[in-house]
């Protein structure tokens, strides 16, 4: 914990604390070793987009042998390992270190006015012990790969053949990077704020920030005893999990959604705190409910404790906690519909500007809705016997994990993208591409909708014929969205080769992070900033802060 | 952050976040005297004591109660005393607590499954159905030869046992 | 009222624009705390959040074994009979004691004395290893008894018998969570003993004094997490079974 203070005798390692972060130190090595969190920051969010890409690939595979009943492309075998991997790589690899580990990192400390985080040493840490926890489930990929679903529900992963110890391994390990980062985030938020900076004047990304770390740090262990357990159970055979040795697989369940459903909300809450910042920006006003938005974050991270259950309606679980954990369940609509509607407030009356990060919050609000709406028919017992593991819960989570969190993830990485490289990106380009995604997201999962609540089952490797005009479409939809992404990547490469330099505050955003320069000098600020105002309070701010670099025939309309 | 006593004066919104400056920025804690810390760690002892000597008498389900009870005890003083919970941060104490709190959702609304089971419908969680006698696969299956080799994930050959529990 | 920063900056180094009138920085003060009290309450915030996590990784176990017991009464009473009580509450009292001695390393390194510090220290390390070596003859014990989890128990078997007596097989469970949390306590003593030795060893570099005591503070924290566990691992599976 205390690591820190060696470097104490010479704080900067000769390094200029008012260098741009990006010069300041030369080589690779000064960048494997860096303890600068903004670094850090961008060294995950290379990590994340190469996992992106790793589970994109694996989802148009899914999609492209589903595109015809029978063998389209792979075998039954291949298949199962293929959504397998889909699953975990995008849960563990990606959604979970995307925007608390890789923007937490670089925005979080600028936005609090601090100079780095707590404990820059275990910031390093654990990126690094994300990156060893990454090779292990490398490694379980090119040794057989793993075919049991990313839950790795027992009996079939105690007895399946495949490298299910490799995979649980890397992802126990990936596990403890999680928990090392939000103990991190929580202490710098306690600890290292601003003069000035007190808790109602938090930017609601560092509060929904904390919300995260407070699932990270109580539910990750809890995931981590239990992969424990399952790899004793497939090395000793333990048999706690095993009923013919006297256990019960369903406290596997248990044991993995009491970390996974509190997961759930470490994905989305964070991709809540993006949009928060966008509609704020792009809507040149105050958020509405500012508090009420910061409390029901904390809210979620409570309420996702409580539910668990509601993963395991038809699993063998009691009815009378099925009841119990159903009724649980409804209670999640509160705190996300209080953010929904305050969201929509904000909008209401603000000067709204259709940036593509603007374009990513609105379609966060639709998608999230829809998500969220379907998520009260599956939370509710008796239509779930029906539903539960068919399309439509799939389709569900795409619309929450892919609609709320990627879209609020591309949200943010478009809107800091200048503040991090320095660098403009081309606008309409970045438009186009928007389309591409949002269409072609939608176009994949509505088809998903109609089939399962028609009962076509979940991971399944064939289907009957009627089925499948829908997969065709999920299938096209998937192309669809793949083009967007290739887009996007030719946008952000041409803005890195070539893009226009960004002044400080291109979106005229009162945020704190846009106070400093784009890209951060390393130190973030040339002096510990007082601040005096809220980050969403634009009839504070000056000219001067707003329009620092502000494109000049936009200030004309704005001012 | 010279600014944070001015700030005083100009913002009196700003309690939390001067949690952590002292008024000089020096180290300052409490200290307690050794011959204290010793009469802690005697009534420690003296609750190991007490609780082996009660488990040599039956006391039926109170004896788990007794045991809990008085590990938490022990528990109290280490962290009250040992680990400076007395006199320190509320925030400390907050997330120790908190740490309990979750830890009671998890057993309670893991044991309101468990404890339920049939509750309802007595078919359910059954291993034997009432209705038709029809027994699941599975259960408890005792290996009649020693212990089967590292590596066999199901035990030599045995009769089912009958359902041991649902 | 107006402007929320001042960063276009002029150029006063960073470090004076903080530090309460100290003109010179502590050496062991980290560039981003303004104080050095600002350090140390960070640094103990992290280890009660860590204290934390601790609590719920064991907290999983503890469940299994909860739930289980509440299945399985009588066998878990018949099978915690062969665990030995003697052993465990000499156990017990030793890591009380070096719970207290790390708690006495503490104060003295509060106080400024460097020498009492190590002493301590070096007393609350040898606890761990009796610790550990009491532990490794019960384990000892149960192997030769064939008191293991899952495949390889074989206490149900005549040959076993204890006093006459075996065990049923599914005692197996009971003996599969006694390896669990014992063994998972094990490598946390084996942490903390890291720990430790990392504080002492800072401690005898004489980087410890009564302005600085970070390390023995929060090594002494993790300690006292390793022995509140122990505080409930004990009657649960010793003595009440």
């Amino acid at each position: 914990m205390a690591t820190e203070v060696e470097h104490a005798a010479d704080p900067h390692g000769g390094i200029d604390p008012n260098e741009n972060y990006l010069l300041a130190g030369k080589g690779i090595w000064s960048w494997l070793s860096t303890l600068d969190h903004k670094r850090i920051g961008v060294m995950y969010l290379i990590s994340v987009i190469l996992a992106f890409f790793l589970g994109g690939m694996f989802a148009l595979l899914i999609r492209l042998e589903l595109l015809t009943p029978g063998r389209t492309i792979m075998g039954a075998a291949t298949y199962n390992r293929v959504f397998t991997l889909h699953g975990a790589i995008m849960v563990f690899l990606f959604i979970i270190p995307s925007i608390p580990a890789a923007m937490g990192n670089f925005v979080l400390p600028i936005m609090l006015g601090a100079k780095d985080v707590a404990f820059p040493r275990l910031n390093l840490m654990s990126f690094y012990i994300y990156v060893i926890g990454a090779i292990f489930c490398l490694f379980s990929i090119v040794s057989g790969a793993v075919d049991t679903g990313w839950t790795f529900y027992t009996p079939y992963s105690t007895t399946s053949s495949s490298s299910v110890v490799s995979m649980t391994l890397g992802v126990f390990i990936l596990g403890f990077s999680s928990i090392l980062t939000g103990l991190n985030f929580i202490v710098t938020i306690h600890k290292l704020r601003a003069p000035g900076m007190h808790w109602r004047r938090l930017p609601l990304f560092v509060w929904g920030m904390y919300a995260t770390s407070v699932i990270q740090v109580l539910a990750t262990p809890v995931l981590a005893i239990t992969l424990a357990l399952l790899a004793m159970e497939k090395v000793l055979g333990l048999g706690i999990f095993d009923a013919s040795l006297g256990g019960d697989p369903v406290l596997f369940q248990h044991f993995f959604w009491f970390y996974s459903h509190p997961a759930v909300y470490i994905m989305i809450v964070p991709g809540m705190a993006v949009v928060s910042e966008l509609f704020a920006t792009f809507s040149r006003r105050a958020v509405f409910g500012y508090f009420a938005i910061a409390m029901s974050s904390l809210g979620l991270a409570l309420l996702g404790f409580l539910v668990w259950g509601h993963h395991m309606f038809t699993s063998g679980q009691s009815e009378f906690a099925t009841m119990v954990f159903s009724g649980l369940t409804m209670l999640v609509a509160i705190p996300s519909g209080v953010k929904v509607f305050n969201w929509t407030a904000t909008l209401y009356k603000g000067s709204i500007w259709l940036t593509t990060p603007m374009l990513y919050a609105l379609s966060f609000l639709v998608l999230f809705t829809i998500g969220g709406l379907t998520g009260l028919f599956l939370g509710t017992l008796s239509v779930d016997i029906h539903l539960h593991d068919t399309y439509f819960v799939v389709a569900h989570f795409h619309y929450v994990m892919m609609g709320g969190t990627v879209m609020g993830f591309l949200g943010g990485l478009l809107y800091w993208w200048p503040k991090i490289t320095g660098k403009l990106y081309n606008e309409p380009a970045a438009k186009v591409s928007w389309a591409f995604i949002f269409v072609g997201f939608n176009a994949v999962f509505i088809a998903q909708f109609i089939m399962g609540s028609r009962g076509m089952p979940r991971r399944y490797y064939d289907y009957v014929p009627e089925f499948r005009p829908y997969h065709a479409f999920s299938t096209y939809g998937s192309w669809v969205l793949a083009v967007g992404f290739f887009i996007l990547a030719g946008v952000l490469v041409q803005s890195l080769l070539k893009g226009a330099k960004s002044p400080p505050n291109p979106w005229g955003s009162a945020g704190f992070e846009w106070n400093t320069s784009s890209p951060p000098i390393f130190s973030n600020f040339a002096e510990t900033p007082v601040i005096t105002r809220g980050p969403y309070d634009y009839h504070e701010a000056t000219e001067e802060e707003l329009f620092d670099g502000f494109p000049e025939d936009f200030k004309k309309t704005e001012s | 952050m010279s600014t944070a006593s001015s700030d005083h004066t100009s913002d009196h919104a700003h309690a939390p976040q001067t949690e952590g400056h002292h008024e000089e920025g020096e180290v300052h804690v409490h200290v307690n005297s050794p011959l204290f810390m010793i009469a802690i760690f005697a009534a420690l002892i003296v609750l190991t004591v007490v609780t082996v000597a009660v488990s040599y008498v039956d006391l039926g389900s109170a004896n788990t109660f007794v045991a809990i009870l008085v590990a938490t005890m022990k528990a109290s003083l280490v962290a009250t005393f040992f680990m400076h919970l007395k006199g320190d941060k509320a925030i400390h104490s907050i997330i120790f607590i908190g740490a309990f709190v979750f830890l009671i959702i998890f057993v309670g609304l893991s044991n309101d499954d468990l404890a339920t089971r049939g509750a309802v419908d007595v078919d359910n969680g059954a291993h034997r159905l009432e209705r038709t006698g029809v027994v699941a696969p599975g259960g408890l299956q005792i290996p009649a030869a020693p212990a089967a080799p590292a590596g066999a994930t199901t035990p030599a050959a045995g009769a089912a046992a009958p359902a041991e529990h649902h | 009222m107006s402007s929320a920063t001042t960063t276009e900056a002029s150029h006063s180094p960073v470090e004076g624009g903080h530090g309460h009138g100290h003109g010179q920085h502590a050496p062991f003060l980290a560039h981003h705390f303004d104080t050095p009290a600002h350090q140390f309450d960070s640094a103990k915030l992290g280890m009660w959040i860590f204290i934390a996590t601790e609590i719920l990784m064991f907290g999983g176990l503890f469940v299994a074994y909860g739930l289980f017991r509440g299945q399985e009464t009588e066998m878990f009473h018949q099978a915690h009979e062969r665990l030995d009580k003697i052993m465990g509450a000499v156990n017990t009292v030793v890591l009380l004691f070096s719970s207290l001695t790390a708690a006495l390393a503490v104060r003295q390194s509060q106080v400024g004395d460097r020498k009492g510090t190590t002493r301590w220290l070096i007393v609350t390390l040898l606890c761990a290893c009796i610790f550990l070596v009491v532990k490794f003859f019960e384990y000892q014990h149960k192997f030769h008894d064939g008191l293991l989890p899952g495949h390889y128990f074989t206490a149900h078997l005549a040959e076993h018998a204890h006093n006459g007596h075996v065990l049923p097989y599914r005692a197996h469970m009971f003996f599969a969570l006694y390896f669990m949390m014992t063994g998972l306590h094990g490598v946390h003593v084996l942490i903390g003993m890291g720990v430790l030795s990392w504080a002492l060893k800072r401690n005898l570099d004489g980087k410890i004094s009564s302005r600085y005591f970070t390390p023995i503070e929060i090594g002494a924290l993790y300690w006292h997490l390793v022995d509140l566990v122990w505080i409930y691992l004990f009657p649960l599976l010793y003595l009440v079974g």
